[in-house]
């Protein structure tokens, strides 16, 4: 089984603690279809490795994704994504809430009336190929 | 857990070490950073019995250092130790002789992961290959703690990487390692903690991720603060 792939595409910033950044960098992989409703992920001594980071921090990143039912692990068998869809639903939103937020707070600065604002998201949104 | 409690040394009439303190603890990574002369070394040898301290007190586990309890500390010096003339296969004949501690198994395991070749000559070896050589010497010790004196100085990127490689490997997994540095560049995500050393004393020592999350700062933040101050 792979679930190696595209793990080490990451950068970190050094200001944010890096486990809140591997949980979210999991939510960007759950919210995006990357990774599957009950999908089995990486070890967490391998997730180190790929990613470059202490095994401690994965721990305690799997610890926090554990406690936030992201991830669910039983027993000694390997962990797997949550296959609660309306917590998975929820991802979505946050992101989109988070993601959303920060273009308002910058748009904002511009002081643009709503609809001209609108208009153009639409026109970049439509425009834009696909990331 | 390595407890370093208040050592001082004075050497060609400078305090180099003018009342350090910190622990180290197993399962950790603690890196001692500082600026070139700030006594990194000098801790280290002092931690290993190599170099002796005019005051205050060393303990590993609650015990004073010595002969037996070296079995259980490994040290990886800024250079290659070994005579120039021996092949690889050679030393590492040395160490399984002298290291009750010595692991001949994860040792292959090694010489295959950084490629080395038994046949060559240490004194033949290029800066990072012997970089790669002298880790292995201490990773080839079944012991609960590691010290290397700048393992990623001077070498190039892909050794680099190599040697970055075992950190997050199971290979340090569970020991206790401890390890300095005079850039944290690239290895910042790699330590769990930060000791800062400036004239002699331990200026700042942090957990990373804390100072991550309270104060929003990482590793080369403080040590701007602290240096450029």
């Amino acid at each position: 089984m792979n679930t190696s792939g595209g793990w080490k595409e990451i950068l970190f910033n050094n200001r944010d603690p890096v486990y809140l950044q591997v949980v979210r960098h999991f939510k960007e992989r759950i919210a995006t279809g990357q990774l599957l409703p009950g999908q089995v992920i990486p070890s967490r001594r391998e997730l180190g490795g790929l990613m470059k980071i202490n095994p401690n921090t994965v721990q305690k990143a799997y610890k926090e994704m554990e406690e936030q039912r992201l991830i669910i692990t039983e027993g000694n068998s390997p962990s797997k994504v949550t296959n609660d869809t309306e917590l998975l639903n929820q991802i979505r939103s946050e992101l989109l809430g988070e993601a959303v937020h920060a273009f308002v707070a910058s748009v904002r600065k511009i002081d643009v009336p709503i609809d001209e604002l609108l208009l153009l998201v639409k026109r970049t949104y439509e425009e834009a190929p696909e990331a | 857990m390595i407890e370093v409690q208040d050592i001082r040394k004075r050497y060609r009439r400078r305090d180099v070490l003018n009342g350090v303190s910190f622990n180290a603890d197993k399962g950790e990574i603690t890196c001692l950073i500082g600026v070139n002369g700030a006594g990194k070394s000098t801790i280290l040898k002092a931690v290993m019995g190599l170099t002796p301290i005019a005051g205050g007190s060393i303990r590993i586990d609650g015990q004073a250092p010595g002969p037996k309890l070296y079995e259980r500390i490994a040290f990886v010096p800024d250079r290659l130790t070994m005579p120039t003339g021996m092949k690889l296969a050679e030393a590492l004949r040395f160490m399984e002789d002298f290291y009750e501690s010595w692991n001949s198994e994860r040792a292959s395991e090694l010489m295959r992961f950084f490629g080395l070749s038994y046949s060559d000559r240490v004194g033949s070896l290029s800066k990072g290959t012997a970089a790669k050589f002298n880790l292995l010497l201490g990773l080839g010790q079944d012991s609960d703690y590691l010290l290397m004196d700048e393992p990623f100085s001077g070498i190039d990127l892909f050794s680099r990487e190599a040697i970055m490689e075992v950190f997050t490997s199971e290979l340090i997994e569970g020991r206790g390692v401890l390890f300095t540095t005079h850039e944290i560049g690239e290895i910042e995500h790699l330590i769990d903690k930060a000791v800062l050393l400036q004239d002699g004393k331990v200026s700042r020592a942090f957990d990373c991720e804390e100072m991550r999350s309270g104060e929003g700062k990482s590793v080369i933040d403080v040590m701007r603060e602290v240096y450029r101050a």
